[in-house]
């Protein structure tokens, strides 16, 4: 009978638990596992019965530490079994399909399990909304505490919406072309053809319309926000372009006050961008407001625009067919990009319509 | 409008600071864009609405300030001396279009010395931005910066018969401006005129021959009223844009145009001598006295929600101008000339707020709360996005209007000729667009030619779709690009449409559209077409500058929210277990999965549970004989009970039997 040194002994250990954890950790199948269990914990020829048949080898006084040292092994490896089953058994069945298919048409090895690295199927792929999108998903929430209900009209508008119910009559400089797009029908095939009867059609230079819709439809009180796309002939710059988004706000019933005009944009205000926020009111003039602001918030240290608003006026009201003897109002209006730009941090407004996905997955 | 801080000194003692001029100008409704400094002065840029034009004259700040601070106004009296002959005697006026001139007065001031302004009058002009001319033009510009009023001086010597006529334009004249260009006129303008020819457009600018010139000695001062309509119309019509016509467009204090005149005059013979002719030719009328308003006092916290004291209340109308009654309590004024933007109650409450002070009005004041609903559309939307995002589509927002090669390009929904602005919106678009696709498509490429490798893109936006007679129809459409395949973007929208309408299954028949390959579809939801989906022809992505061919979708968002239901009503969970078998069946190449289903299902009767298409397999021998293989699982499950697997196998015998009947199947 040969013998064996105990550092001889133990060095053989160390080897096979080495290679029987690398083993079992690189199982990516239960017929790998079982591969793995049969070939290093097989009752019968597995390598660590071997192992421990040598253990008689081992001079007698040494025996007890080489007994000890296998004992480790042995729940070392049973561990490492058990952890393997674990773990392929949570894996996907189709991965481990595919996988195995694979190393079996190739002949290659299972890689190493790397906890770092995360392949292309693995990783999610979530898209992301339009920063203008989410600001007026963002808008419409918080006026929804506000009690605020979300209205809707046309971008395609007659000029009874989009000026002369609002107190913009005939010769008035707003309604000049220079200012709107107006509509022409059938310009493919000759663009000078004069528009068939009905009124001259344009694009909404203002989501204020939808203020006039509602009224004309509903009795007060009438509480509403109208979010949409608005166009006017300006030049893209950083700044400009032809058609943007806008916010119009109307609440219309009995006791309707400037002074709550003042606290609900306070209250979007604070509830958009910060507590600490406070708005002040200058006077301006719009012709479907009065009297008619230009509503500045606390920015920093100083004030910022936030939009234009005022007491709807008399003359509007009238022309929906509301009494202005029974009920007040008040309108207002904000630029959704110029809020979303200031919020993100976006500089350029072109690049809100460029659609640049490395643009769109910031948000 | 520039203010100069010396010259406002004149009208208006000015104790306060700059700063705190500005201030409380910009919070009375006169906005601050900023100040410099000008030889000395100040020049004070004034943004001023226009409802306002009083305050595009100095005079009409100088009354703000006043109002502000409670200060005294002083106004030059405007009395020159008149030691000529009858004015009369010397020139006459004709009014020929008093619909476009109400009123055109004419003064005339003999043996001037026309030569530089005197250093005082330059300096006021510089300060206000506006360049000397000579003494006599300076004087014009002067007292327009003055008190809003434009005035016009001709050379009377070289007017044709030394008249003026106001009148409408002939067919074909024209007019050399003392730009020194040539205007065409046209009827609808209003023209100054002398005997023979037009020698000035009311308002808007004078004429080169009639200008005033080193050698001119006698003058015409020309003060009057125009048309704002008109005037604006001839400036844009002609592109000629004053600080004469800015202001006419506007419309000066109509009481204002004989003090004009006089003051005109007065600085006139005080820096080019001469001598002022007698009287004033003034032909045309007086506008109509101010209407009488009354102010309810009630009024004042019913709109603004703040009580404004009595006392403060009157003083500020008095401030402004105003002479108030109080009555029964009411106040009743009469606003003065310059202020024609106050006639009724809701003005004289803005005026209280406005010089009361916004800054009294409460931003915690109580607001009733209200209950507030997410429209079906709303929710609609939000699942739809919630779904693409998820899907990991990013959403594009793309502008309304397209160019007509991508309008040629598609557009199912219509056959109507698109919307057209009469002016390009952006580039060449000017087409309110029918589909989004195309526009969806441009953001692909340009990802594309960007090097950006993926580029999963969807918006839900409106399309125009033009009804003669009235207003278009504004559908909403959900559209989308993508690089994945056909059957990917399928289970996406079938993913969608189930997530949005419960467990409504999607219809596909053949799309026939040419911009689509034969990997396309029209989708159905039950009766309705929802929209199609389909891989783009190499061809029709060229078209638009696409390289990698993607597949695109469009579904029209109002089948999905007939059919939605946002509020699922729950169905009881089995507790029995189901049985599965998997299915392999060899049938002719062309047999769809939607006819296998469709026989399955009829087959199979309620206890089939669920039927899933697995994958289809071919080979060589397969292929030769015209067949496939098409693999599914179904499960069969019996409500209430077990099923025993005598009764599934009798079922799936009997699925197996319709299947070799009416798909000509065999087990494979």
């Amino acid at each position: 009978m040969s013998t064996t040194s105990l550092d001889d002994y133990l060095a053989r250990l160390d080897q096979l638990q080495q290679q029987g954890l690398q083993r079992f950790a690189q199982c990516q199948t239960p017929e790998e596992v079982e591969q793995a269990r049969v070939e290093f914990l097989g009752a019968k020829r597995g390598l660590v019965r071997q192992v421990q048949q040598q253990l008689k080898e081992v001079p007698g006084p040494e025996k007890p530490q080489a007994g000890k040292r296998f004992n480790e092994l042995k729940r070392a490896l049973e561990a490492a079994w058990e952890e393997a089953k674990r773990r392929v058994a949570e894996a996907s069945p189709a991965q481990q399909q595919a996988k195995e298919k694979r190393r079996r048409g190739s002949g290659d090895l299972p890689p190493p399990f790397d906890p770092t690295a995360v392949p292309p199927e693995a990783q999610l792929r979530l898209g992301r909304l339009h920063p203008v999108t989410q600001t007026i998903r963002r808008m419409k929430e918080v006026m929804a505490r506000l009690g605020f209900e979300v209205a809707d009209g046309p971008e395609v508008e007659d000029p009874w919406h989009n000026f002369e119910a609002l107190n913009i009559p005939e010769a008035h400089p707003a309604r000049d072309p220079l200012d709107n797009f107006y509509l022409s029908t059938a310009c493919l095939s000759d663009p000078r053809r004069p528009a068939p009867e009905g009124p001259q059609l344009l694009l909404r230079s203002q989501t204020s319309t939808v203020q006039i819709r509602v009224m004309e439809k509903q009795p007060p009180p009438v509480r509403v926000i109208a979010l949409g796309r608005v166009y006017r002939p300006d030049t893209a710059d950083a700044t400009h372009f032809p058609m943007f988004h806008q916010m119009e706000g109307l609440y219309v019933a009995r006791g309707v006050t400037m002074a709550q005009l003042k606290t609900v944009l306070r209250l979007f205000a604070a509830m958009f961008f910060g507590p600490e926020v406070h708005v002040r009111f200058r006077p301006s003039f719009f012709p479907f407001t009065e009297p008619s602001v230009e509503v500045d918030m606390t920015w920093k240290d100083g004030w910022i625009e936030m939009g234009g608003a005022g007491m709807v006026d008399p003359a509007v009201l009238e022309a929906v067919g509301y009494d202005p003897e029974q009920v007040t109002g008040f309108a207002f209006g904000l630029g959704v990009e110029r809020v979303c730009m200031r919020q993100y941090g976006i500089d350029d407004i072109r690049l809100l319509y460029r659609n640049d996905v490395r643009f769109l997955e910031q948000f | 409008m520039i203010v100069s801080w010396n010259w406002l000194k004149q009208y208006v003692p000015l104790r306060m600071s700059v700063e705190e001029l500005t201030r409380r100008l910009t919070m009375a409704g006169l906005n601050h864009e900023e100040t410099f400094e000008v030889d000395g002065d100040l020049a004070i840029d004034l943004e001023v609405t226009s409802n306002r034009p009083d305050c595009l004259g100095h005079i009409g700040v100088a009354r703000e300030v006043a109002a502000l601070w409670d200060l005294e106004l002083t106004l030059p009296a405007a009395r020159p001396p008149e030691e000529g002959p009858p004015v009369e005697e010397l020139t006459s006026v004709e009014l020929a279009c008093p619909e476009l001139c109400p009123l055109y007065t004419a003064r005339v001031i003999q043996g001037v010395k026309v030569g530089e302004s005197p250093a005082w009058l330059r300096r006021r002009l510089k300060t206000a931005g506006i360049s000397s001319v000579n003494n006599v033009v300076d004087a014009t510009n002067y007292v327009m910066l003055e008190c809003g009023q434009p005035l016009h001086a001709f050379d009377l010597d070289r007017l044709e018969g030394q008249r003026i006529v106001v009148r409408r334009p002939h067919q074909g004249e024209t007019l050399l401006a003392i730009n020194h260009r040539t205007y065409e006129l046209e009827p609808w303008m209003c023209a100054i005129a002398d005997a023979r020819r037009v020698v000035g457009l009311g308002g808007v600018m004078g004429g080169a021959e009639t200008e005033v010139s080193p050698q001119t000695t006698n003058l015409l001062i020309e003060a009057a009223r125009f048309d704002p309509v008109t005037i604006r119309n001839t400036a844009r019509r002609l592109n000629l844009h004053s600080p004469s016509s800015y202001r006419f467009e506007r419309g000066p204090d109509p009481r204002g145009v004989d003090w004009a005149s006089r003051r005109c005059c007065e600085l006139i013979l005080e820096v080019a001598g001469g001598t002022l002719a007698r009287g004033v030719i003034a032909v045309g009328e007086e506008p109509p006295p101010q209407p009488k308003i009354t102010l309810r006092l009630s009024q004042l916290p019913r709109v603004l929600g703040i009580e404004v004291p009595q006392q403060t209340v009157v003083r500020i109308l008095r401030a402004l101008g105003m002479e108030p009654k109080l009555q029964n309590g009411t106040v009743q004024v009469v606003a003065p000339s310059w202020r024609r933007d106050l006639e009724r109650e809701i003005d004289l409450v803005e005026e209280v707020a406005r010089l009361h002070g916004y800054d009294k009005i409460p931003e915690d004041a109580s607001v009733p709360l209200a209950p507030v609903r997410t429209s079906p559309q709303e929710q609609v939307i939000q699942r739809v996005q919630q779904v693409l995002v998820a899907a990991g589509f990013h959403e594009a927002l793309t502008p309304s209007v397209v160019d007509e090669s991508h309008w040629r390009w598609w557009h199912p929904w219509t056959s109507e000729d698109p919307l057209c602005t009469q002016t390009p919106v952006l580039g060449r678009a000017r087409l309110l667009r029918q589909t989004l696709v195309p526009s969806l498509l441009d953001c692909y490429a340009t990802n594309e030619k960007l090097g950006n490798e993926q580029a999963e893109l969807f918006e839900v936006a409106r399309v125009y779709l033009p009804q003669p007679g009235s207003l278009p129809q504004e559908p909403l459409l959900l559209a989308l690009v993508s690089q994945r395949d056909y059957a990917s973007v399928l289970g996406v929208l079938q993913g969608l449409v189930h997530c949005v309408t419960g467990q409504q299954e999607l219809t596909v028949r053949p799309a026939g559209q040419v911009v689509l390959s034969s990997r396309s579809a029209q989708l159905w939801l039950g009766q309705e077409l929802l929209g199609y989906l389909g891989q783009v022809t190499p061809e029709a992505a060229k078209a638009l500058d696409v390289r990698r061919v993607p597949v695109v979708a469009e579904l029209r968002l109002e089948v999905l929210l007939q059919q939605a239901r946002l509020v699922p009503r729950y169905t009881p969970v089995p507790d029995t277990p189901a049985m599965r078998y998997d299915v392999n069946y060899v049938v002719p190449s062309r047999t769809t999965w939607a006819q296998i289903k469709q026989v399955v299902q009829q087959a199979a009767g309620e206890l089939l549970e669920r039927l899933q298409y697995r994958e289809t397999y071919l080979n060589q021998q397969l292929a030769q004989q015209g067949r496939k293989k098409v693999l599914f699982s179904l499960w069969f499950r019996a409500p209430g009970r077990t099923l025993t697997h005598d009764e599934a196998n009798r079922l799936k015998a009997q699925i197996d039997q319709a299947a070799f009947r009416e798909l000509q199947a065999q087990l494979g």
